[in-house]
């Protein structure tokens, strides 16, 4: 026998990768046959259509015990007072939990609330919602732009600004935590070149500052795929007619680039929007909310209001969750509508 | 689409993830062996492994009982205990330190001891503070695993570097702000006074400042010893003898310690407690000298603030007996000596206090420091007794550290601070069912 | 209006060669157009004289000035896109008028410029209009609008009619012609459509591999075509080719054998060739017709009835296929065995060496 000739590879010993697919079939087309009277039988009394129920249902039990119901129940919670967590034990006290929340004299001055840490957390949301969505969006912007271009290496600044997306928010936190503390690398490097150490955690505005920055910081890069995406989708040749017409750039950014990215750029400031008003883990870890409460926005004040608080305030908390729920809904609803618009135009 | 639902309903998911966690352990609850005894447990240092040594001991002596020791961590204790506790699904035994706040899920362990009397003549001083508020006047609803008082600890090496003086025994707090601060600006240390992020460390000082905190069974936290201690707070916040690089990391009622700040020679005194002492013998062990020093005065006491955890009784329990024999068993003098002895915390058992305890310690500032801490449990005044004993105590630690803070911080005068402080109180009881007036 | 000429124009993209070496003049007014099959390079060669792409040697020069290494805009020609290109954001209006406010052009003048170049397209009912809500045939009037307002030197059109369906592009190819017509304007069109190129063109420019092959107007291409490949790609339907010998050959004439008839002589230059040689004979099938008495026995395979004319496909006694386009209908149907001849003085032949060149008409032809 000639010791050079190649046997088929299929009456060779089967490699461990074949071995694996042999046995995925066969474990398959058994489990496939084991089930398959069951569901014949089940078909025959509800006919096919009713077969889409039956698969649907795994699903649908699980969404109503983890989703739907967590839902009711929050309800109830919003309107039932005491610090008791079982449901019988709670006493029911209508809106009490929400007028509790909105008794405000003025609704600028937080001091003249009844639950002044609610509407500090409110407010400082919304300074952080616009502030953050603003810097986001303008950011993730000129960086979808600068990678649309042609760059060297562009693969790899691509790779390098969707990084931070994938770490945990906790990860980030810690990592910044570590850069900006009273002995981090940043205040390191600072007093190294001579300048005077800065308490970036601990300062107020220098606080909220570095929490923008942070949350912008960890999840710019997904908003920037998501235009870049919406950049390549410009047809080329726009841009050459505007060559031809002899476009200056910065209004072929603004008359060309802006108006058909317009799309895009709604989706990304709705996400960013819903996002920044959650806005909770990674700020947790970097500032836990401090100094004072002046990085403590309402996600975390719902949860100190329900869980880390002596007394679990739980009604309250579920009050403010459904207030919260309320806004994004809203803002969920315009999101649909604006992407219902981009898809018929 | 899916998408958005999801964001919606997560942040209203997030409220129920208690009953989530409660199914989990219910299953964990009910492993069949007839008598399991569960504890769940807490550790600061070895305390943990020093108990499942006494247990493994008592298990070979009974063994018609197993005792299973969940260690988890503080915020466990704090968080979700209360919840579990709430809905029935609590464990046999648990370590606790809100010993008011969850005495209504104590069992009277009275019926089911051998000897009552050695609880009711060793743990006078203790009991008190874990009976409910409508429980049997002589119920045995817990024994304490230690008992701490919060004092402040001082790196005397700082003190010998900057050749200022140790301030004395009756010395004030003024005198120790000072001294401090003249410390800390000459040999460079950032934090002159560290304070853990802790009412209840805050209160030791409203304590000397002539604080009452309670009027009979109704808080009164608002006086002016109350004013007193936390205009002096704000004001060394404000001059630098406390840096708000501590509290200032962290918001709310979140609990900050100066423990790593401290085992780097950046604290000169450091107001926390006796339980920090096994840590800083290892973590400081011979870099530098520190010592515990007696509470500073005020106008009001020396005195620091008593407190510590204790080992509860769960009303759930299917095996009260086997409980009881667990209590017993850790409460009887030679283990609960032996448990002190090695974890070199301060026993609450009058006779082993009296006797005093030999310390299994070579560290020099431990022993040092331990002499001082058995020394001041003696001069520890009622009213932090009282306080201690308060069943709400936690609601008045709680608001008190989250509205001094905000003060601190300069978002709102010490006087809106007052006020809030008074609503939280009202809110808190409220939610427990207790109306104020 | 301008003329433009080309000299030894490459472009490269990286290691890859495009073009090699283009040549070529456009007189002022001149309809041209560039054909060729697809990867010949001939939109590349327009997008290097638009500006869009730089080239890589040679120069460009629009009314003598070297324009090589001006930008799109400062060249001054005006593009329409295959796709059409038209901002879909902006109504017919401002698509008309984006160019000319780049020059900040007064208002009321960008109004006339729009509207007179509206009415010439009569586009001027939908200038409120968004690209989105017209058809086809609408965007293509707007897209070449776009180009007329903004009054260009040259015009520029890159496979414009590839996305109308086919009445719409004879409709198109017309007004097109009509608009070249009007406006005096040199205008360069691409195409792939032989077609287009042959009823469009002053002057078509057959490009094969980034090479010209043939400069020339229609029918001359079509009547003298310089070598095998513009002879085929020029013409509907196809040339014939089919392989022929030669038995004689001297500077006046050549005469050659194939596919089975008799020796044909030819009044072309045999200067070139050796009695022996092999060569292609090119017949255009309307140039061959149905008689009893010609040279070629065809064996029909298929028949081809449009009404007005009838193409009949056959094979030769040697194999090779052949079509015959006849005037009218047919009788002929499969399998029957015709005799044809190809019209006098309609033959090609084309060296079968590299380059496959026609060969030159004969010195002494009178």
């Amino acid at each position: 026998m000639n010791p050079n000739a190649h046997p088929p590879s299929d009456s060779a010993t089967p490699t461990a990768a074949q071995r694996f697919a042999r046995g995925f079939e066969l474990a398959y087309t058994g489990l496939m046959r084991a089930l398959e009277p069951p569901f014949a039988a089940i078909q025959k009394r509800i006919g096919i259509k009713g077969m889409a129920y039956v698969f649907v249902a795994p699903n649908m039990i699980i969404f109503s015990v983890f989703v739907a119901l967590p839902m009711i129940l929050n309800i109830w919670y919003a309107l039932t007072g005491s610090n008791r967590l079982m449901m019988e034990e709670r006493p029911f006290v209508g809106l009490d939990n929400f007028s509790a929340l909105l008794d405000c004299k003025d609704y600028l001055d937080v001091n003249s609330c009844k639950q002044d840490r609610f509407w500090r957390a409110v407010h400082n949301s919304v300074l952080f919602v616009a502030l953050q969505v603003t810097a986001m969006v303008a950011l993730s912007l000129v960086t979808a732009l600068i990678l649309n271009g042609k760059l060297r290496a562009r693969g790899f600044f691509r790779a390098v600004f969707f990084f931070p997306v994938l770490l945990s928010p906790v990860v980030v936190a810690l990592i910044w935590k570590w850069i900006l503390q009273r002995d981090g690398l940043l205040n390191a490097l600072l007093m190294a070149g001579g300048g005077e150490r800065v308490a970036f955690l601990h300062d107020a505005s220098w606080s909220f500052f570095w929490t923008v920055f942070v949350s912008v910081w960890a999840h710019m890069g997904f908003y920037a795929l998501i235009l870049l995406a919406g950049l390549q989708a410009i047809p080329a040749d726009l841009y050459e007619a505007a060559e031809m017409d002899g476009t200056p750039k910065w209004r072929v950014f603004w008359r060309i680039t802006v108006p058909l990215l317009l799309p895009t750029l709604l989706v990304v400031v709705i996400l960013s929007l819903i996002r920044a008003v959650q806005a909770f883990d990674e700020i947790y870890v970097l500032t836990g909310g401090g100094p004072g409460t002046a990085t403590q926005f309402i996600v975390q004040y719902i949860y100190e209001t329900a869980f880390a608080n002596q007394v679990h305030l739980l009604g309250l908390a579920a009050a403010a969750s459904l207030l919260v729920a309320v806004v994004l809904m809203v803002l969920t609803v315009l999101q649909l509508r604006i992407s219902y618009h981009g898809k018929t135009s | 689409m899916f998408k958005q639902l999801k964001t919606i309903t997560g942040g209203l998911l997030a409220l129920c993830m208690p009953v989530t966690a409660m199914l989990a352990t219910s299953q964990t609850a009910k492993a069949a062996d007839p008598t399991e005894v569960r504890i769940m447990w807490y550790s600061d240092g070895i305390e943990g492994d020093v108990m499942r040594d006494l247990l493994d001991r008592f298990e070979k002596q009974n063994p018609d009982i197993k005792v299973t020791l969940d260690r988890v961590p503080y915020k466990t204790v704090v968080e979700q205990l209360p919840a579990l506790l709430d809905s029935g699904q609590g464990p046999d035994l648990a370590r606790v330190t809100d010993l008011g706040g969850l005495s209504r899920h104590y069992l009277d362990l009275r019926p089911h001891l051998k000897n009552a009397k050695y609880f009711d003549d060793n743990f006078a001083s203790s009991l008190p503070w874990f009976r409910p508020v409508n429980g049997a006047k002589d119920g045995v609803y817990g024994v304490m695993t230690q008992l701490t008082l919060t004092l402040p600890l001082v790196n005397a090496t700082l003190f010998q570097q900057a050749g200022i003086p140790m301030p004395g025994p009756k010395a004030t707090w003024d005198d120790w702000a000072k001294a401090s601060k003249a410390v800390a600006d000459k040999v460079k240390a950032p934090y002159p006074i560290a304070f853990d992020r802790s009412g209840h460390r805050v209160s030791s000082l409203v304590l000397d400042m002539g604080g009452k905190f309670v009027d009979g069974d109704k808080p009164a936290l608002i006086d002016d010893g109350f004013k007193a201690a936390t205009k002096m707070l704000v004001d060394w916040h404000n001059n630098g003898t406390m840096s708000k690089a501590l509290w200032g990391s962290v918001g709310g009622t979140t609990y900050r310690g100066a423990t790593e700040e401290f085992a780097n020679a950046q604290v000169v005194f450091y107001m926390s407690g006796n339980w920090q002492f096994t840590q800083f013998a290892k973590t400081v062990a011979k870099n530098f000298e520190w010592q515990a020093v007696p509470n500073p005065c005020g106008p009001g006491n020396c005195s620091g603030m008593p407190g510590g955890a204790g080992l509860v009784p769960i009303k759930t329990t299917k095996n009260p007996q086997a409980v009881a024999r667990v209590v017993e068993y850790f409460a009887s003098e030679p283990v609960y000596e032996e448990f002190h002895a090695r974890t070199l915390f301060l026993p609450a058992h009058l006779g082993i206090a009296k006797k005093g305890i030999n310390y299994q310690t070579d560290d020099a500032n431990v022993k040092k420091s331990l002499a001082i801490a058995v020394d001041q449990v003696a001069q520890t005044s009622p009213v932090a007794f009282r306080l201690q004993g308060y069943e709400h105590n936690r609601i008045l630690f709680n608001a008190t550290i989250s509205r001094v803070n905000q003060a601190i911080s300069g978002e709102m005068s010490l006087d809106d601070a007052y006020t809030r402080i008074q609503a939280d109180i009202v809110e808190g009881l409220a939610a427990k069912g207790i109306k104020l007036q | 209006m301008a003329s433009l000429t080309l000299d030894t124009i490459t472009k490269s993209f990286g290691q890859v060669e495009i073009l090699h070496g283009i040549n070529l003049d456009i007189a002022d007014g001149e309809f041209v157009v560039f054909v060729g099959p697809s990867g010949c390079g001939k939109s590349t060669l327009l997008r290097v004289i638009a500006g869009l792409e730089l080239a890589t040697s040679g120069t460009i020069a629009i009314d003598s000035e070297d324009v090589t290494h001006h930008s799109a805009a400062a060249r001054g020609l005006a593009m329409v896109f295959q796709s059409y290109a038209l901002y879909p954001h902006m109504s017919v209006y401002d698509n008309l008028a984006f160019g000319l406010e780049n020059m900040r052009m007064p208002k009321d003048q960008i109004d006339q410029r729009v509207q007179t170049a509206a009415t010439l397209l009569q586009i001027d009912k939908l200038l409120q209009r968004k690209p989105g809500q017209l058809s086809g045939g609408q965007r293509q009037r707007v897209a070449i609008g776009r180009a007329i307002t903004r009054n260009p030197r040259i015009f520029l059109f890159d496979e414009p009619l590839s996305n109308l369906d086919a009445e719409l592009r004879v409709q198109m190819r017309i007004e097109l012609s009509k608009l070249h017509k009007d406006l005096k304007a040199t205008m360069i069109y691409v195409t792939h459509d032989q077609v287009e190129a042959m009823t469009m063109a002053d002057k078509i420019v057959v490009l094969r591999d980034g090479r010209i092959e043939q400069i020339g107007q229609p029918l001359d291409l079509y009547n003298h075509p310089a070598n095998r490949f513009v002879a085929g790609f020029i013409g509907s339907p196809r040339m014939n080719f089919i392989s022929a010998r030669v038995t004689h050959c001297t500077a006046a004439n050549v005469s050659v054998t194939a596919g089975g008839m008799q020796d044909t002589t030819l009044p072309l230059d045999g200067t070139g060739v050796r009695q022996g040689d092999t060569l292609s004979l090119g017949i255009r099938p309307e140039h061959l017709e149905l008689d009893a008495a010609g040279d070629w026995t065809l064996t029909v395979d298929v028949v081809e009835q449009l009404g007005g004319t009838s193409f009949i496909h056959g094979t030769l006694p040697s194999g090779e296929a052949l079509s015959i386009a006849v005037n009218g209908q047919t009788g002929v149907t499969h399998g029957q065995p015709i005799r044809i001849r190809p019209k006098p003085g309609m033959v090609h032949l084309f060296s079968t060496t590299e380059g496959e060149k026609a060969l030159p008409p004969s010195p002494h032809r009178l």
